[in-house]
């Protein structure tokens, strides 16, 4: 990163003590990954055989319903990343460029400071009273409404960070020359952001594909549930298959670490944005 | 809802008032002020634990080289991860039948432990659980301060004489104050939201020992259809959480202003 570090020889005990550390990361990843191929035979047996097997995989979306239920969590994340970067955009650049009057901006600012607060539990009640009386109770869209009412905040602040970085000079310019409000928002300003559209984007979608209490609370389970509550429902039976739930835990996790292994840099952004201005 | 006996007809919900009714039975129920102490505990464990080991690998990954790039890349990885495969991740891990950890133990001669099946096991595995997975939050908020202190503030500090440990309690420490204050109140945020991995690894037992505030207010409304002491119970939850939270801000600030 900084230039400063490159001048440092490297310490050897810092260096181990690292790889210790990331073994310890990656170990219990890899240990799933590892008995998703495995027979469970060999899984409760009490010594080490590794035969390789992927029958796991075919038992688990045998049926059908694990392969809807990863198109629901598909659905899920399409709409509620596509929902929050819509609004989330135009509403940050309102709050960054449009100086909104203060009868609009407090509330705004006060809302997404509590939403984030609130433990989702404590809003399962009242949601569900809600999408029951407009008979969204157990639908993906119901979910994806949901997602994005408790990613919105976040996704909000965001855009409205990057969108502060730019220039105000910048849109009186467009307007001067005979550019529309929205023209400018959307052929000047919207391109020089796609930083922040990539971070949004990236964290809502893992946010939204990680879901589960929603997941869980508001659908009726099986075919209408998002993939974690499937996954869930892997653990609960009770003559478990370890091996099917090692495979089912694939499933939901590998696509997400080859998001943070190619995408880190938006995920980091997404993480600590904000953050240390606290 | 929480001033109301709600009922679920064949109609949909109906409401008839209670008053404050519903609010002192959740403040007169055992389950309530279980689930609160459980919280607390959780919540205080966590935190520590998982800013302790955050602000360690800071240090190390600003001080690596060779590890540095897969260092940064790798330890994000645990907190991307869907916390219900979190919890299954750990569960074939713990498992007494299926589980790496004993298989582990046993190969070296030692015995296997029943680690999800005692109150106090269950709530540390939990811990441990929460700290492996939500560390590289910590560490991302703290890396990220380290590196905005600059090298100069540091090599002036060097050229006076003073000690890699005298520089790392008297000006690196000092200076991500603030960081470690805003992650300690994120996690506590993050600590009061927890729900998944209770549920899924320990159901909130033994005997409700980690049932924490978010899985009485499920358990209430959906096991024991009780939907107004749940929604009271909500309410409570947020009102103590914010408040908590209001404290903190202040304390802050006053400290701040003082220094």
């Amino acid at each position: 990163m900084s230039i400063k570090l490159k001048s440092r020889r490297p310490n050897i005990i810092v260096e181990i003590l690292l790889i210790a550390v990331l073994i310890a990361v990656i170990a219990p990843i890899a240990w799933v990954t590892l008995l998703a191929f495995l027979p469970n035979r060999a899984i409760v047996s009490s010594s080490w055989e590794f035969p390789f097997w992927v029958g796991n995989y075919a038992d688990i979306f045998a049926g059908g319903t694990l392969f809807l239920q990863l198109l629901n969590s598909v659905g899920i994340v399409i709409g509620t990343v596509f929902i929050c970067l819509v609004i989330g955009s135009i509403s940050g650049y309102s709050l960054a460029k449009l100086s909104p009057p203060s009868w609009v901006k407090i509330p705004a600012l006060v809302l997404a400071g509590v939403i984030p607060l609130l433990p989702p539990a404590t809003l399962v009640p009242g949601l569900y009273v809600l999408l029951d009386n407009v008979g969204l109770l157990g639908t993906v869209p119901g979910l994806i409404l949901v997602n994005s009412l408790f990613n919105l905040p976040f996704a909000v602040l965001l855009m409205s960070n990057y969108f502060s970085t730019l220039p105000n000079e910048l849109r009186e310019a467009a307007l001067v020359d005979g550019a529309h409000e929205m023209r400018t928002f959307w052929l000047i300003m919207l391109p020089l952001v796609r930083p922040g559209l990539a971070a949004t984007g990236v964290f809502v979608g893992i946010m939204a594909w990680n879901e589960f209490l929603m997941g869980l609370t508001l659908t009726s389970g099986g075919e209408t549930a998002p993939i974690t509550v499937g996954i869930a429902g892997f653990l609960q039976q009770y003559a478990v298959t370890w091996g099917q739930l090692a495979a089912a835990g694939t499933i939901a996790a590998i696509p997400m670490i080859l998001l943070a292994v190619f995408a880190n840099r938006h995920i980091v952004a997404g993480l600590t944005a904000g953050s240390v201005k606290g | 809802m929480a001033l109301s006996t709600v009922n679920l007809g064949a109609t949909g919900f109906s409401f008839d008032w209670a008053g404050i009714g519903n609010f002192q039975a959740v403040l007169a129920s055992k389950d309530a002020w279980e689930a609160l102490g459980n919280t607390a505990v959780f919540i205080l464990a966590t935190m520590i634990g998982s800013i302790v080991a955050g602000l360690i690998l800071a240090l190390l990954v600003n001080r690596a080289v060779v590890m540095l790039p897969i260092a940064r890349n790798v330890l994000i990885w645990p907190a991307v991860v869907a916390p219900v495969v979190v919890s299954l991740i750990w569960l074939l891990i713990l498992s007494p039948t299926a589980g790496g950890l004993n298989k582990l133990l046993e190969t070296f001669g030692l015995s296997g432990q029943a680690w999800l099946d005692t109150g106090p096991g269950a709530m540390l595995s939990l811990i441990a659980v929460d700290i492996w997975h939500w560390t590289p939050v910590v560490f991302l908020f703290i890396y990220t301060a380290l590196q905005s202190i600059s090298e100069e503030l540091l090599e002036a500090a060097r050229m006076d004489g003073a000690s890699e440990r005298q520089i790392l309690q008297r000006v690196i420490l000092p200076l991500l104050a603030p960081a470690i204050g805003a992650v300690a109140l994120v996690r506590v945020v993050m600590g009061v939201k927890v729900f998944d991995e209770m549920y899924l690894l320990t159901s909130g037992g033994p005997n409700g020992a980690t049932t924490l505030v978010s899985q009485r207010i499920q358990l209430w409304f959906f096991q024991d259809l009780n939907y107004g002491e749940a929604a009271a119970f909500s309410i409570l939850v947020v009102t103590i959480t914010i408040a908590i939270l209001l404290l903190a801000l202040f304390t802050r600030s006053r400290m701040a202003g003082r220094s």
